[in-house]
């Protein structure tokens, strides 16, 4: 109860926040990211956290969400919610065939595999006509219900609406069957099937839930952007990314994924943005002609990745159970 | 009329060229307590395996509670009622002691708090309520097993399969772990018991069956298990007697 609470207050303040900052383009398009990330890396969470069933694909399955959503809009008039759930069909499906292949293994395969799910999916909208190729697909405009989606706080609560759903199935799956048992998955499976959970059902319903939440956070990205390829949808970056964000913050956490968007994606931006040169130079510590001064300037904007990376190592030596962890009290 | 609950008919379970049981068979009655027993190497744990669906048998069959189990996943087993502890304890270590036994009785409730409320019961019985809160890593050897016996009577079985549930234990320990067998049995569960140590099994089991390389080396009562000169030879080596 104290935490569907703890999720219905922060929903509310973040329902607030707009109103507080405004007319901001700028800050709102970073806030939408934030939310972004949270709730792929939340649902990434319900797999990775609670079933120990890391996958490094999910990037299909907000692709799917996307493509289906770009390829059907630019297709058909048709309401875009109803492309959404199209999209979650598809992504589950895409799910439901991995799932079934590979939860039979045991061990790392299927880690490697959701990699070689993703780059099928990825290759075949690449090489496919309908999907655009390499080209992507671009959507002139949006409308839902007659309104015209091209202010970006609709997207805003749309992505907030998505994370809250997220965390609240997060918060139930914690105290359901469902949850614990695939805990029991997590931490022995063997134990856990001598227990009488049926091993393969308990990961593929995980699964299932994680790349259906996946793909509406895709879809809606896809109609907010509304130009999506393959490498801003499909790419082995973003499910990095996801892996990483939650990794960050605390895996198999109810808050950790949220706090790792809130740090890595500022971050990230801030980096992309070259704050971090433009301080350097700027402020006097480095001469702007000086060969240093210089090559902040040229590669610090490619530098995000690679402070991600640094940030991952640190987590994993110092912070196994993420930033997060920090704040818990050893039981 | 006794009732037999379980038959292993002509099981062998071969791993490539090597043979770990061989053509054995026996039955169990219902609410028995019965002995598995063998030096090490004789091929207890595996036909645990296959009796619980980890290995799937060679040849032979498997008959639990009238129906034929030797082609059933271990969670299917578990559900028909015949659960296993483990000789290599393993506990969900980052859940507490109270999830812990929780999991166990998921498979006869869907509801949490029922489950809880089973599971703190489970817990009362074999006196680890004072540590449902710790993470199950935590515990020493000991209250392991006691936990993971708590696990599987949280599930309700027809029948527990216990691999040696008390090895590495001292005197006090091994007398409150077979008090709890032995209740458990007097609510009318059967139990196949695997052990090393001849006295524990000899004080408890109704019926012991001897395994040697595999193969069926005796069957009777412990009287007749302590005096059988094949099953002196067989722990104490050829050619001495006890």
């Amino acid at each position: 109860m104290k935490e569907i609470a703890t999720i219905a207050i922060f929903g509310l303040l973040a329902a607030l926040l707009p109103l507080l900052i405004g007319e901001n383009p700028y800050l709102t398009g970073l806030l939408i990211t934030i939310l972004m990330m949270a709730s792929l890396s939340s649902a990434w969470n319900i797999l990775g956290g609670f079933a120990g069933q890391y996958s490094f694909g999910h990037a299909a399955y907000f692709g799917a969400g996307a493509y289906t959503t770009m390829i059907l809009l630019s297709r058909f008039t048709v309401n875009p919610l109803l492309t959404v759930l199209a999209g979650i069909g598809v992504a589950c499906m895409i799910a439901l065939l991995t799932g079934t292949i590979v939860f039979r293994l045991r061990g790392h395969y299927f880690a490697l595999a959701s990699i070689a799910v993703a780059e099928i999916v990825r290759l075949s909208v690449l090489n496919f006509e309908f999907t655009g190729g390499a080209q992507g697909i671009l959507l002139a405009d949006v409308t839902l219900w007659g309104v015209d989606l091209n202010s970006k706080n609709p997207f805003y609560y749309g992505m907030l609406v998505v994370l809250l759903c997220t965390l609240f199935l997060t918060a139930y799956l914690k105290r359901s069957k469902t949850g614990y048992y695939l805990q029991a998955i997590r931490e022995d499976q063997d134990a856990a099937a001598s227990l009488g959970i049926d091993i393969a059902r308990y990961k593929n319903r995980a699964l299932l839930m994680s790349a259906a939440l996946t793909s509406v956070t895709g879809s809606l990205y896809a109609l907010y952007i509304r130009f999506i390829d393959t490498s801003a949808v499909l790419d082995l970056r973003l499910s990095i990314e996801i892996i990483l964000t939650a990794i960050i913050g605390g895996v198999g956490t109810l808050w950790g994924a949220v706090l790792g968007a809130l740090l890595l994606v500022p971050l990230a931006e801030m980096l992309r943005s070259n704050v971090l040169g433009d301080l350097l130079v700027k402020g006097g510590f480095i001469p702007e002609t000086s060969t240093l001064g210089l090559f902040l300037k040229e590669n610090l904007a490619h530098a995000h990745v690679l402070v991600y990376g640094i940030i991952t190592v640190l987590c994993i030596l110092y912070l196994p159970k993420g930033i997060l962890g920090l704040f818990r009290r050893r039981k | 009329m006794i009732q037999h609950i379980l038959h292993i008919t002509h099981v062998s379970k071969h791993f490539g060229g090597n043979v770990a049981v061989s053509d054995v068979s026996f039955s169990v009655d219902e609410k028995e307590i019965f002995g598995l027993i063998g030096p090490n190497g004789a091929g207890k744990t595996t036909l645990f395996n296959c009796m619980t669906g980890f290995f799937p048998v060679t040849s032979g069959d498997i008959i639990f509670d009238s129906k034929k189990i030797n082609t059933l996943r271990p969670d299917q087993i578990c559900r028909l009622g015949m659960v296993r502890t483990w000789q290599r304890v393993k506990p969900l270590g980052s859940l507490t002691v109270l999830e812990n036994v929780m999991i166990g009785a998921f498979s006869i409730t869907n509801a949490t708090g029922e489950a809880n409320i089973m599971a703190m019961e489970q817990l009362h019985a074999v006196g680890l309520s004072d540590y449902a809160t710790k993470p199950a890593g935590s515990l020493p050897i000991g209250l392991k097993k006691k936990l993971e016996l708590a696990r599987v009577l949280a599930s309700r079985p027809k029948m527990l399969l216990l691999d040696e549930i008390c090895g590495g234990l001292n005197h006090t320990e091994t007398d409150s772990i077979l008090a709890i067998i032995r209740a458990v049995r007097n609510s009318g569960t059967t139990i196949v018991f695997i052990e090393h140590d001849m006295k524990a099994v000899t004080s408890i089991c109704d019926r012991i069956v001897v395994l040697n390389s595999g193969e069926k080396l005796a069957e009777g009562t412990p009287e007749e298990i302590t005096t059988n000169p094949a099953v002196i030879a067989a722990y104490l080596g050829g050619g001495h007697h006890a």
